[in-house]
């Protein structure tokens, strides 16, 4: 191999970061990483591909004033990482100099221990893992029409090292089973899915065995072919176990990452301390969670990971930094520097993302609604941080009838704006669940995990096609 | 990088190994570099190379495949033996195969010297003035959320055992303006996208304005009542939707039964104003090459005519399966993945008349200029949606106030069945492949806000 992130020895590294402080710049990093991945994806019961690779590369970023400027290539030879320090060098602009600090390894408060690593296991486990999660989804209902099951693993050794000292060195293991079914019966078609994921190794198929995976997707296809039309307007709509944090996480946490508020594009910009949503709201982003899949010991720029809380029972409490945006707001940082990979600059990013649960039955929330929709699963949304506006699909969804879950419902959404919406929230149940997800952002996708308790808007926007 | 190995000679090294295997090796390198600015100021800059190797392996129909960034010599031989491995757990199937060499006609104009000749220093002064139009093209825009100018050179290169040694450069620069609007504490955003060949040719002062507008007409919009209407779908909108549409053309979802425009072909599945082809080679186009992503050429595939499906994209893999020839339309992420099938330059062919021309027909209507949620609000297996929109009242012929916070519902189908006319105003933006479409003006939808 020409190069592993781990080998990159002190004198090199300190040599490149004088290189890329050259021509000013207050502060100067290097960031090395080495990942080798395996995927697998089986369809209309076939193993379609198996596929290995290794990805590897460094970047070198230089700040001066408020310019950013960043040189990558995927080599992590001397004369590549002096090319990039070279390159992120002329493009910085004088801007204040720092005088380099020698470096000290940083050893993690949090470690996300790996029983079993996937990359330890036999290809030939792996596919017996796709295949029982195919035969489970075929074997769940006649309506069963397709079934792709997509496995994936990736361990990643990292190194950054920053010229105020710090360097840290982590190594994360990530693994992911996902299942999404189509079923049809007379001519209506639905799609359901599932996929765990975690910052761990084969571990995760204990709490997650493979044929429930694809069982479960196969379920809610199954069920969705029942559905009636969405009623559209506005109504009540209570949100099952893990889907207010989806919610959660694009209606709000999108609005307290610092580059948004230090943007002026937030609407949460400057109110610290405000009431802003329900007392019932208290919301954290936690990149400690052990195995979350959206968990690490360091940030992708060296913090160690910690818990924030976002919302303290409805006061807006705190906003997610990375060193940026800390330091321009003299803030600390709370560790949510993240980067896809050495091709991308870290930017403020959510890990884990939780309304905490409170107390009470899950059903007597549904009893307590008279009329409305129950969003069992959300799917993905999109949201305007300069407004709050978003958008979320309902994937699993049912129309509540005095106080009772009825039909399936097909083909709605929900719309609203993300304050209102938090407002809006008048109960909170006292069960939790969590979802693996990948949150894009600037063309960056990064594993994030939202969780939550279930929960019900007092009143919002439902699109459906339906009276 | 002149101390590495040119990208045919590690393709070669890739494929030396095969010994009756079916072999290909792709390799790609790029140069890119960004500039975003705000407030004045340059944000980030970033510069980027790099370049990588894929091989993909067939051996008694089972297919395997590794990749790796920026391998050696050694290490791309090394490559062959990890896809030969990854082989032996393939499910056999007579459609994995590797296209025989084609008759690769080069694009004139595709590679253009001024992309790699531009100082950094212009490309960052671009990205300052296209934050200054767009602020001083519009009373209520007096800040951005972003600007972004980028431009990238890339390469190609792909060998086989099957005697395909295939190689092409091109160069692509884009700009991107995401405008604010405010008004007594309201803030609406607007955007706008442009790409050319060359910085030259980049309408880069149109982009400026043309976010600022849309933003700035936003602001102070209501939640229209629910009713059905005509909608007018602008250039961005119209993207939106073709874009959940694009996979349903791919004969790989028709043959695995998520198509819904599968048993179709020589069908009306439109009305007959809306003719859609996909075309790898207009100069114009974003995703414009002379070969796909296995070194089949490209070529101009009629999809839609007049509303009548014409034929589905394929790649090799997909042909054979059905006993067709490979459209052009193999494509994957670069050299970390096996070819899939997309559209290159999918583009609704525009009509005679400018948007405004249009909105005169039409006394009661909506005009959309963004859709949000498509993604998780169509289903692109059922077609049915329901979509968040903001966009502008339509009455008695021209657009008239905002509406923000309304949701649009139906099905790909109907949105197709009811197109009336199309507008001259064609826009290209990033899809699978790229999306290029002009306004379209749809029959009737159910626009409901409440």
């Amino acid at each position: 191999m020409l190069g592993c992130a781990f080998m990159l020895d002190e004198s090199l590294v300190s040599d490149v970061l004088r290189a890329a402080l050259a021509s000013g710049g207050r502060f100067a990093e290097l960031f090395a990483e080495e990942r080798r991945s395996t995927q697998i994806r089986l369809d209309d019961r076939r193993i379609e591909e198996l596929s290995v690779g290794l990805d590897r590369g460094a970047g070198v970023r230089v700040i001066s004033g408020d310019t950013t400027a960043y040189a990558y290539s995927n080599r992590l030879d001397r004369g590549a990482l002096f090319g990039a320090a070279e390159a992120a060098a002329a493009a910085s602009r004088g801007g204040g100099r720092v005088k380099l600090v020698d470096q000290r390894r940083s050893e993690p408060a949090t470690v996300h221990a790996v029983r079993a690593p996937a990359s330890d296991v036999e290809p030939e486990r792996k596919v017996a893992w796709l295949r029982a999660a195919d035969d489970a989804a075929r074997a769940h209902a006649s309506e069963v029409r397709q079934v792709v099951v997509s496995y994936g693993d990736a361990v990643q050794r990292m190194m950054v090292a920053g010229s105020e000292g710090r360097r840290v060195e982590e190594e994360r293991h990530r693994v992911r089973l996902m299942a999404q079914v189509v079923a049809a019966r007379d001519g209506v078609v639905q799609t359901g899915f599932d996929g765990p994921a975690a910052l761990g190794g084969e571990e995760l198929f204990e709490a997650h065995p493979p044929a429930g995976i694809g069982a479960e997707a196969a379920r809610m296809a199954v069920t969705m072919l029942d559905g009636v039309a969405a009623p559209a307007g506005e109504m009540a709509v209570v949100i099952g176990p893990a889907g207010g944090g989806v919610l959660f996480h694009e209606a709000c946490g999108h609005g307290l990452e610092a580059d948004t508020v230090g943007k002026e594009a937030s609407v949460y910009r400057g109110q610290l301390g405000e009431r802003l949503a329900s007392p019932l709201v208290t919301g954290v982003d936690d990149s400690t969670v052990p195995g979350g899949w959206g968990s690490f010991s360091f940030d992708d720029e060296g913090t160690p990971s910690a818990r924030t809380v976002l919302f303290d029972e409805g006061t807006l409490a705190g906003y997610l930094y990375d060193r940026f945006w800390s330091g321009k707001h003299d803030a600390e940082p709370t560790a949510n520097g993240r980067r896809q990979s050495y091709a991308h600059l870290p930017i403020p990013r959510m890990t884990n993302t939780f309304i905490e649960p409170r107390e009470g039955d899950p059903d007597d929330i549904i009893r307590d609604t008279k009329r409305g929709v129950y969003a069992k699963v959300l799917g993905g949304g999109q949201v305007n941080p300069a407004t709050g506006d978003f958008v979320f699909g309902i994937a699993e969804g049912y129309l509540i009838e005095d106080g009772r879950i009825t039909s399936p419902v097909r083909g709605a959404n929900l719309i609203g704006n993300g304050r209102a919406i938090l407002e809006a929230v008048d109960a909170v149940a006292g069960d939790f669940d969590r979802r693996p997800g990948t949150c894009g952002k600037d063309g960056q996708g990064v594993a994030v995990t939202t969780g939550s308790p279930t929960l019900r808007i007092a009143r919002m926007t439902v699109g459906g096609t339906g009276g | 990088m002149a101390d590495r190995p040119d990208l045919a000679e590690l393709c070669g090294a890739a494929i030396a190994g095969a010994n009756g295997e079916q072999a290909e090796a792709y390799a790609a390198e790029s140069r890119r570099t960004e500039v975003k600015a705000r407030g004045g100021e340059v944000d980030a800059l970033t510069q980027a190379a790099s370049r990588g190797v894929g091989v993909r392996v067939i051996v008694a129909g089972r297919l395997g495949y590794a990749w790796a960034a920026d391998p050696d010599i050694g290490e791309a031989a090394n490559l062959f033996d990890a896809a030969r491995e990854a082989a032996t757990f393939g499910t056999p199937d007579e459609a994995n195969g590797l296209p025989r060499p084609g008759s690769v006609e080069p694009i004139p104009g595709l590679f253009r010297s001024a992309v790699g000749e531009l100082e950094p220093e212009r490309k960052v002064s671009l990205a300052l003035e296209l934050e200054r139009a767009s602020i001083s093209s519009h009373p209520e825009v007096r800040r951005v959320e972003e600007v972004m100018y980028g431009d990238a050179l890339s390469r190609v290169a792909i060998a086989s055992t099957e005697g395909l040694a295939v190689e092409y450069r091109r160069t692509d620069c884009w700009c991107v303006v995401s405008a604010l609007a405010e008004r007594e504490g309201e803030t609406q955003s607007g955007f706008a996208f442009r790409v050319a060949r060359e910085p030259d040719e980049l309408e880069w002062e149109e982009a400026a304005r043309e976010a600022a507008e849309r933003g700035g007409r936003l602001l102070g919009g209501t939640k229209p009542s629910t009713q059905r209407l005509p909608v007018f779908l602008d250039p961005w909108a119209a993207a939106s939707f073709l874009g959940v549409l694009a996979p349903s053309l791919s004969a790989e979802e028709v043959q695995k039964g998520r198509s819904l425009l599968a048993g179709l072909i020589g069908e009306r599945v439109g009305s007959p104003s809306i003719t859609l082809v996909d075309d790898g080679r207009r100069p114009d186009g974003p995703a414009t090459a002379p070969f796909d992503d296995e070194g089949v050429p490209t070529g101009r595939i009629p999809l839609l005519d007049e509303g009548v499906l014409r034929a589905y994209l394929h790649n090799t893999t997909t042909a054979r399966r059905d006993g067709a020839e490979s459209t052009g339309n193999a494509s994957r992420a670069g050299y970390r993945g096996v070819p899939g099938v997309s559209p290159t330059n999918l583009v609704v062919e525009p009509g005679a008349d400018p948007p405004e021309t249009l909105l005169g027909r039409i006394d009661r209507g909506v005009y959309v200029q963004d859709v949000k949620g498509v993604h998780s609000g169509a289903n692109p297996v059922s077609g049915e949606f329901s979509v968040g929109a903001s966009g502008l009242r339509v009455e008695g012929g021209t657009v008239a106030e905002p509406l923000r916070e309304m949701t649009i519902a139906s099905t790909l189908r109907d949105v197709l069945q009811r197109v009336v006319v199309v507008a001259d105003d064609l826009r290209f933006f990033p899809g699978a492949g790229a999306i290029g479409t002009p306004t379209i003006l749809i029959g009737e939808m159910t626009v409901a806000g409440v």
